[in-house]
């Protein structure tokens, strides 16, 4: 064993092996937790936190507003995929929303493309999306089960994160003037969404919620379940002063569905 | 349709196929095999690795394109960007997170919307200007800092050696 500490020599490419475990544990996420899983009750939250005092008391005042929860699959994606399940499913009881929102839909593109994202890989991305966002326009009582699959098949459900991820992006691009103040550290608004937005598995912040809800002109409820002082979980409604067509709620790290009582 | 790795590639192929950006070939090995690639670059004018034609291997995972590929040169390669058995490190391999090499916040990185085009552009520009920030080839990295002569002369041998030339 000399000094030289082989493992770190240039061309053993740690970074390949350090990504092979993080693939891994992905893997044994992923293989554990549905996409989008069933609606349970509240109950099975507070089930969670029994023996932890401060939760406690929030999700027994959030089980007072609350009576359903649909958990995500915790992949980095969870804000995204929960946003869009949520906001699909809503449509399915609100056609004349559905039929604006189809519009907003269309249109979307053509903003993009226009924002200079490239036509050629974007249209994949934005097709899947139309064709799901199909199915919430459906009258068929079993429009509710096809959209529920399709929302748990990888082909489908991570083409509509990466649809909603490049909206977002466009949007904080579109007004950068104004998100720049939001970013920390130096980086422009286009590198921050090369990076934070636009990538698969990235985690959402506040910044990524605002941005989609503004596209989209969906008013988002999240309720946050922390360590803060409050006896209740916190309500932050995006954009600001909106009406609420969908809850979620927050965890460290971590998006579920909502539905009120 | 849903996503498809496949349909994807298949488009990417199809549209280097009519659109070739200028010194770059690339597509499927085997058509029977869409995920794995050979792609030949020219090496750019006016650097030391001009005339050379270097041959890469570009290996796509299942969920490509929400996943980069990685690529490999095959030939012997002396760059600081390039690991000493042709894997090439730059940051549009890399989504953010991914990131050991420590990449500058303000490079390129991989999303769903890049493509194996932007990729080969990029790794053109890697050859005319190397990062000697990134450590792949350590030896490489110091020599074109400290000696850009001796860093030719190996450039320009492995260039003679891609082209069947004696060195």
């Amino acid at each position: 064993m000399g000094d030289s500490g082989g493992e770190f020599e240039s061309g053993k490419n740690q970074d390949d092996l350090i990504m092979q475990r993080q693939r891994e544990i992905e893997k044994e996420i992923n293989e554990s937790i549905m996409l989008v899983g069933d609606k349970e009750s509240l109950s099975t939250l507070e089930a969670e936190y029994l023996s932890d005092e401060i939760y406690k008391l929030k999700v027994k005042d959030l089980a007072t507003k609350y009576k359903n929860i649909r958990r995500t699959r915790p992949d980095g994606n969870c804000f995204f995929r929960a946003f869009a399940y949520a906001y699909f499913e809503s449509l399915l009881d609100h056609k004349e929303d559905y039929n604006s929102f189809y519009n907003i839909a269309v249109e979307s593109k053509k903003k993009l493309i226009s924002l200079g994202f490239p036509q050629f890989t974007l249209e994949d991305f934005h097709d899947t999306f139309m064709e799901v966002l199909a199915i919430a326009g459906k009258e068929e009582p079993n429009a509710h089960d096809e959209l529920h699959a399709a929302f748990n098949n990888q082909g489908y459900s991570n083409y509509v994160v990466v649809y909603l991820r490049l909206l977002a992006s466009g949007q904080l691009q579109q007004d950068a003037d104004f998100y720049q103040h939001f970013i920390e550290g130096d980086r422009t608004i286009t590198e921050f969404c090369h990076q934070e937005v636009e990538p698969m598995f990235r985690e959402s912040d506040h910044i990524h919620i605002i941005a989609l809800s503004t596209a989209l002109n969906v008013g988002v409820r999240v309720r946050y379940l922390d360590r803060g002082e409050s006896t209740e979980a916190i309500a932050h409604d995006f954009p600001e002063g909106t009406q609420p067509t969908i809850h979620l709620l927050y965890r460290p790290s971590h998006y579920d569905i909502l539905y009120p009582i | 349709m849903s996503g498809s790795a496949l349909r994807r590639l298949m488009a990417e192929y199809k549209q280097l196929t009519l659109n070739p950006p200028e010194g770059i070939i690339a597509g499927p090995i085997n058509e029977e095999n869409f995920f794995e690639w050979e792609a030949l670059i020219t090496g750019p004018d006016g650097t030391c690795f001009e005339g050379g034609v270097f041959p890469a291997k570009l290996v796509f995972p299942s969920d490509y394109p929400l996943s980069p590929p990685k690529m490999q040169f095959t030939c012997e390669m002396f760059h600081p960007n390039i690991y000493t058995d042709g894997k090439v490190c730059i940051s549009i391999l890399h989504a953010a997170g991914d990131d050991p090499m420590g990449y500058e916040s303000s490079a390129e990185r991989w999303s769903p919307v890049q493509s194996v085009e932007k990729i080969l552009l990029s790794v053109v520009s890697m050859l005319a200007e190397p990062n000697d920030e990134s450590g792949a080839n350590v030896d490489a990295a110091k020599m074109w800092r400290e000696n850009r002569e001796e860093f030719n002369k190996i450039a320009q041998r492995i260039v003679r050696k891609t082209l069947g030339i004696p060195t």
